[in-house]
């Protein structure tokens, strides 16, 4: 029998096949051929970019020169502009404003065909870090209110190019997936007067049945509703709202750096590298100090299609039930 | 500049991005499948699927046979099954039900064709007609309070390995959440202005016209001022009715000529694209009396049509914000000077 489960924060119902499950061999799976041809992220291409925003360099180097280890600069097509004001407007029954909003790309290491299980600790530490001070950066901009910090890997997942990066886009206005996400958290509080992630992450260490891996900071789990085969969360142990506001060092990210790169290792071995997308869910910038909110990253294999019943429903079916998958996860020989 | 769009019901942004405005062509063809099979759902091949639970055929041939214009048929693989109570309970702080609904298919014709764009008019009202008999069959299920009516056509849509065309039937323990998303939204507006959002919204699009597709015979076509998605399309009937299933059987034909216009424009100018069409309608009512109180008002059923030509990464799933290349009014422009 399939279970119909209630994401306890959304409230989004799953089917969670339960009985028989898929076959790992079943899923689609992506061929990452490597390109031909020159890539623009790559050392000695700095000049075929926009303009960098900023880097880490090793010392005595230029900006727009190689010598950087993390590198960040402005999307070439991006979907937001950074000029000008909002001025929302009516039409008739619709609302609209200018698209206002900024779009920068993150090549998180210099080596083209590094991705995050490959790189050192450091290095992933590095690239964290480099995400929350562009995040605290922008939330300086009054105009801006959410900062969404995601990966794309693997054509499937939408990225075009190949090489290692990450992407962060400023918004004028909270997104709706995570204005549900927070209103979610914030009434759970105010019937319990707990934070939702704390007491799901206290069930879910106490029943261990869905846990993929774990470090004295960080938890990684497959979450009970998932929409997809295979989706993990890892949060951090301690209640925080926001990864941007806390990490105001490097050093206080080794830990998530070290489960980041554990969790992508195992669902690369067991799926045989598959596409995915990760998503760092915090508080938007007038509330990174909210006690019913928990920031945490989202990671979600492509491994299936999205058809119409999904998008009809904004209900998911999964094939592969999250006790399953942890336990794949956890078994992974490296 | 880009724009910022809000949608009027569900309050979903979406970014209009007119700089990156890609044109028809622009969309290339993306994997067609792997090749296909013997044909399951072929006329004279009903041994190889399970028993119909309902089919338009000629009268004097036997159930299971051949002489079917319209057939339906559990799936093989549900993901919901019919047997059995929904037991609903608590795990620590999650909630679970057993997984009860119904799951059907239904086959569009006899013939082997893919597409349903190329059906006669006549053969869409009848599978229009057959979408109606299941959901009021369904509804008699008192364990169920929703059904959703759903096509995905081509590979990349979910459309599977067998190319036959057919649509899908799930029959719902629950409401799904962006169903309520939109009563919600259709109810707030009716609080406030005492009118259905849809039909102020089709009253719009008609005066405008830059939206619209076409306008024939009570139903419009027009591509969303928040579209999702390039040459996203809505089809909507111009009399208002919450319940697609309870309005006028005399209109069915209409729906059908426009459903078959709209969709051969998005198959002649678009080469054949894959896209997934899914049925808004409202939930079933009788058993909670009073729980929608202005549904019969407020709400409106309408088909969405979604051409599925970009991919939806991870800014798209973390936001439920959308990223859209071609403005509406460009893929209306578009689909309008589509011949057909």
């Amino acid at each position: 029998m399939a279970e119909l489960r209630r994401d306890p924060i959304l409230g989004r119902w799953g089917i969670i096949n339960t009985d028989k499950t898929a076959n790992i061999d079943d899923f689609e799976r992506e061929k990452h051929e490597p390109k031909k041809g020159l890539c623009v992220f790559c050392y000695g291409n700095e000049d075929k970019t926009p303009i960098e925003i900023e880097a880490f360099r090793m010392p005595d180097t230029k900006p727009n020169t190689p010598g950087w280890t993390v590198r960040v600069i402005p999307n070439k097509f991006p979907a937001l502009q950074i000029e000008g004001n909002l001025d929302k407007r009516g039409l008739g029954i619709f609302d609209l404003s200018n698209g206002i909003g900024a779009h920068e790309v993150i090549v998180d290491t210099p080596y083209h065909d590094k991705n995050i299980p490959e790189l050192e600790i450091d290095e992933v530490r590095d690239m964290l870090y480099m995400y929350s001070r562009r995040a605290m950066d922008l939330i300086k901009d009054k105009r801006f209110k959410y900062i969404m910090i995601f990966k794309n890997y693997g054509f499937s997942a939408g990225a075009s190019l190949e090489h290692p990066h990450s992407q962060l886009i400023a918004l004028p206005m909270v997104p709706k997936n995570a204005a549900e996400e927070l209103r979610g958290a914030q009434k759970y509080f105010e019937f319990r007067g707990r934070c939702i992630f704390c007491d799901m992450i206290a069930q879910e260490i106490k029943e261990k049945k869905r846990i993929v891996f774990e470090n004295d900071d960080y938890v990684a789990f497959c979450p009970f509703v998932p929409r997809f085969s295979f989706e993990t969360w890892i949060l951090p142990k301690k209640h925080h709202a926001s990864l941007y506001k806390y990490a105001d060092s490097a050093e206080k990210l080794d830990g998530l750096a070290a489960i980041l790169k554990e969790v992508l290792l195992r669902l690369k071995i067991s799926l045989q590298d598959p596409a995915y997308n990760y998503i760092i869910h915090c508080a938007p910038s007038y509330s990174m100090e909210s006690v019913s909110y928990h920031w945490h990253i989202e990671i979600i294999p492509k491994l299936t299609r999205v058809a119409g019943f999904e998008w009809g429903t904004g209900f998911y079916m999964v094939s592969f039930p999250p006790e399953l998958s942890a336990q794949k996860l956890r078994q992974v020989k490296k | 500049m880009p724009e910022l769009r809000k949608d009027p019901v569900v309050g979903r942004w979406v970014i209009i991005a007119k700089e990156r405005a890609k044109r028809p062509n622009d969309f290339k063809k993306g994997f067609q499948g792997p090749p296909e099979g013997e044909c399951p759902f072929c006329e004279g091949k009903e041994h190889l699927t399970p028993p119909e639970v309902y089919a338009v055929r000629s009268a004097g041939y036997k159930k299971d046979g051949p002489r079917w214009q319209v057939r339906v048929i559990p799936s093989k693989a549900p993901f919901l099954k019919i047997e059995g109570n929904l037991d609903r309970r608590a795990d620590g702080i999650y909630d679970i039900m057993n997984g009860i609904g119904a799951h059907e298919l239904v086959i569009e014709t006899p013939k082997h064709i893919s597409n349903i764009a190329d059906l006669s008019q006549d053969q869409i009202t009848n599978v229009l007609e057959t979408y109606i008999q299941r959901i009021d069959d369904l509804e008699k299920d008192k364990r169920f309070k929703y059904v959703l009516v759903f096509k995905n056509h081509g590979w990349l849509s979910g459309g599977g390995r067998v190319k036959h065309c057919k649509s899908q039937i799930i029959a719902m323990p629950v409401n799904p959440k962006r169903v309520k998303e939109e009563l919600v939204g259709a109810s707030r507006y009716y609080e406030y202005h005492e009118r259905c959002i849809f039909c102020d919204l089709v009253k719009q699009e008609l005066k405008s016209k830059e939206r619209l597709v076409c306008d024939i015979d009570g139903f419009v076509a027009i591509t969303p001022f928040a579209s999702r998605f390039p040459f996203e399309m809505w089809i909507l009937p111009k009399e208002h009715n919450c319940d697609f299933s309870k309005s006028n059987k005399d209109n069915l034909p209409h729906l059908a000529d426009v459903l078959k216009k709209v969709l051969t424009k998005l198959k002649v100018g678009l080469d054949d694209p894959p896209y997934n069409f899914i049925i808004h309608t409202a939930p079933f009512r009788k058993r909670k009396p009073g729980y929608w109180k202005t549904i019969n008002e407020d709400f409106h059923w309408h088909i969405e049509i979604i051409p599925r030509l970009t991919k939806v990464a991870g800014f798209e799933w973390g936001t439920g914000f959308y990223i859209c290349p071609v403005p509406p009014e460009n893929a209306a422009e578009f689909l309008r000077g589509v011949k057909v």
